[in-house]
């Protein structure tokens, strides 16, 4: 738990609709390679039943740059038995050098989302 | 001056609604772009509206487009042209906060939804701020 709270980055996938956490959800963190304007994957993690992943960012802070956490909610819902208007969900932020801790939350539900940088 | 100013004075002097948008019957799919930090609609955003090949996943081009004075986009896709797929719209959120001087924690927001039923209207708004955005189906 305490790896997770000083992780440069961390998110937390609320089911909206469902008044729940969005538990056991795949999400992956891209850094875009800005010389060869490619997205390289960095890590893999799926929520926990609080909606929440440890471990998305391993080491220290991270570098600027514009970054992509990915949300596979589609397949989120579909294990619920449900369908979604969102195949998936791709947050695309960008990082400057001064800034240090960074909370990316997802609330959600079959027919809406929203996100904000939290702390 | 304050940006809410800025932004009005720019929406005159810029040509208006410069987009390659189709005229004619309403489109079945539209967007709306509100600025929820300053209260006023999201004019001159440059958005694109892409569409997946199922075969191939790969992604075209349908239309570029840029919002008017009310945030809105007019004539994004024909009846004809809107087939089931899944589709993505994309907006340059930080070129717009850009604009008026301000930074934005996205460079862009890209939305990609599922249109199963193309009979239907879908309306996929961005509610946005510096630091937050959000969206839903609406009608």
């Amino acid at each position: 738990m305490a790896a997770a709270e000083s992780s440069p980055l961390t998110t937390h996938v609320l089911n909206t609709g469902d008044g729940v956490p969005a538990a056991r959800m795949a999400l992956s963190l891209h850094r875009l390679d800005s010389q060869l304007m490619i997205w390289n994957m960095l890590s893999v993690g799926t929520t926990n039943k609080d909606g929440r992943c440890a471990g998305l960012v391993s080491g220290g802070a991270l570098s600027p740059g514009m970054y992509k956490l990915r949300f596979e909610t589609g397949s989120y819902w579909e294990s619920l038995g449900q369908t979604s208007f969102y195949p998936y969900v791709e947050v695309v932020f960008t990082i400057s050098a001064q800034e240090q801790s960074f909370h990316l939350p997802l609330l959600m539900t079959r027919f809406s989302y929203s996100t904000y940088r939290g702390s | 001056m304050s940006v809410y100013r800025m932004q009005q004075l720019k929406a005159h002097i810029l040509p208006g609604n410069k987009t390659t948008a189709m005229a004619g019957p309403a489109s079945p799919l539209t967007t709306h772009v509100l600025n929820i930090a300053m209260g006023v609609p999201g004019s001159n955003m440059a958005i694109n509206l892409y569409r997946q090949d199922p075969s191939t996943n790969t992604w075209s081009l349908i239309t570029t487009g840029t919002t008017n004075a009310d945030g809105r986009c007019p004539g994004l896709i024909t009846k004809e042209t809107f087939t089931s797929g899944v589709y993505r719209l994309r907006f340059e959120t930080a070129q717009y906060w850009e604009s008026m001087g301000e930074t934005c924690f996205y460079p862009y927001v890209e939305i990609a939804f599922t249109i199963n039923d193309p009979g239907q209207k879908y309306h996929v708004p961005l509610l946005l701020s510096r630091f937050s955005y959000s969206t839903y189906r609406g009608s």
